[in-house]
């Protein structure tokens, strides 16, 4: 199948090194401590902060960190096809694992040790990037809950379909059988935080495919810094300061 | 909204089927973490389903359930209605009844073509068209109002810090014409009888603002949407 047209656009009509669309909310569900709404074309998912909170389960406290979980879960409409999959199964397992792991490398776990952070994130509807879009909707909403940060993580993925490197990959494109590189990095620091591919790509390539993946990053870190500006700008004007 | 061709149960072969899920996400409240939402996820969805169902058999039940049919006894049209609960601040069973109400007035289900010559034991050829779609008619479909009981007064449209001090509560769906069309009862507390049915009139009351309401935003979301 062809993937890139011989005009250069793609299935969805997009340039190879073109993003989807981005839009962020901050402030989707009122009574969480921190949220956010968070759209990378059609793929869109919410994310719930509560916390820093006392630590619900003794044994699970840590004495001189946080305790940071994540839970992720699909919503029954959110794929084409409808599944009925009970909560939990291996998928939404790993992407809450890699979700908590990413996050954790971010927040300052150390200045709130014997609590608890929990990050909830629910897909509403999911068009492919679904990792990196509740990767990035995780960080705008402990963003809003003011959870201290050492930066903010931001996500995209990048594949390699008919030898042409494309960014933030659609379901069409992910489902090709082609490579897909998720990349998660800390713009300000400058560090790779999560890195994840499947499938196989020639050695030269994956530079090249690396490197497009974390520029699609920066473009979200930029989005998401010009969202949160706005946000607290609002804040202010509503004080009256 | 999702749609699905099935089969229709032997007991109604003139009918479609409807299936309700409500599911409570985590981002609601902590509790409903893992499994902790089951529980309220089955009661929300048992609610609804009495509310906008109707019986077993089928009869006065809110949706049309017989213009889900396409060829009587072999083929129907599935229809799955799922909610999610994204944000709670009390009183879900009346948005939920609310926002099933406007999701069914911007469903449109495919019109489908049944081939003449199709054999009259196996399953017939469909042709799903594309363009045509059928609207679904909403002006049936209830709506429903919750009284909870907190203290002396009951009071409509609670928010979660009415409810935890509530000990009893009655949501009641109502259609246009004024008629109950399901009844359930929440919470351990008993009631007196005649209360009760005090209560059922004053659903009925508002019921009529919140139907002319939901009406008057629902049709102001589709302008709204045509314009765009």
């Amino acid at each position: 199948m062809e993937f890139v047209s011989p005009e250069g656009f793609r299935l969805d009509g997009r340039r190879p090194m073109e993003m989807r669309q981005i839009r962020a909310e901050i402030g989707a569900v009122a009574n969480a401590d921190g949220s956010a709404v968070f759209e990378m074309g059609n793929t869109k998912v919410i994310a719930a902060v509560y916390g820093p909170r006392e630590v619900q389960n003794r044994s699970q406290q840590i004495n001189d960190q946080a305790l940071v979980r994540c839970e992720y879960s699909m919503a029954n409409f959110s794929t084409g096809d409808r599944m009925r999959k009970p909560k939990g199964d291996r998928r939404s397992t790993e992407i809450s694992m890699v979700i908590r792991q990413t996050m954790e490398a971010c927040i300052m776990t150390n200045l709130m040790p014997r609590s608890q952070i929990d990050i909830f994130v629910q897909v509403l509807q999911a068009d492919g990037g679904t990792r990196s879009a509740c990767i990035n909707a995780a960080t705008l909403a402990l963003a809003d809950a003011g959870i201290p940060m050492r930066d903010l993580v931001t996500s995209c993925s990048a594949g390699y379909l008919n030898s042409t490197p494309l960014l933030d990959l659609n379901y069409v494109e992910d489902s090709a059988g082609g490579p897909d590189v998720t990349v998660g990095i800390l713009p300000k620091l400058d560090k790779v935080t999560l890195l994840q591919m499947d499938a196989r790509l020639p050695i030269d390539m994956f530079e090249n495919v690396m490197q497009l993946a974390i520029e699609g990053c920066k473009a979200v870190a930029n989005y998401i810094r010009e969202v949160l500006q706005e946000n607290t700008k609002q804040l202010e004007c509503r004080r009256g300061t | 909204m999702q749609a699905e061709l099935g089969k229709p149960s032997p007991f109604q072969p003139d009918k479609g089927k409807v299936s309700i899920y409500v599911d409570c996400s985590p981002t609601a409240a902590p509790v409903f973490e893992g499994r902790g939402g089951d529980e309220l996820s089955a009661e929300l969805s048992t609610a609804l389903q009495r509310c906008l169902l109707g019986g077993k058999s089928g009869t006065g039940a809110g949706i049309d359930l017989s213009s889900l049919s396409i060829v009587e006894g072999k083929i129907c049209w599935d229809l799955y209605i799922d909610g999610l609960v994204v944000s709670s601040d009390g009183n879900l069973l009346d948005a939920l009844g609310a926002a099933i109400k406007a999701a069914l007035s911007n469903t449109g289900i495919p019109k489908v073509q049944v081939a003449a010559s199709a054999p009259s034991d196996g399953q017939p050829e469909v042709d799903i068209s594309d363009e045509e779609f059928l609207q679904f008619d909403t002006s049936g479909v209830p709506v429903i109002v919750t009284l909870t009981k907190v203290g002396r007064h009951y009071i409509v449209d609670a928010t979660s810090e009415e409810e935890s001090q509530m000990s009893s509560a009655i949501s009641v769906s109502v259609n246009r014409q004024g008629r109950i069309c399901g009844l359930t009862k929440r919470g351990g507390a008993g009631l007196d009888p005649s209360v009760i049915l005090d209560m059922v009139s004053v659903t009925k009351h508002v019921s009529e603002q919140l139907m002319n309401k939901l009406d008057s935003e629902i049709s102001a979301a589709e302008a709204c949407e045509e314009e765009s």
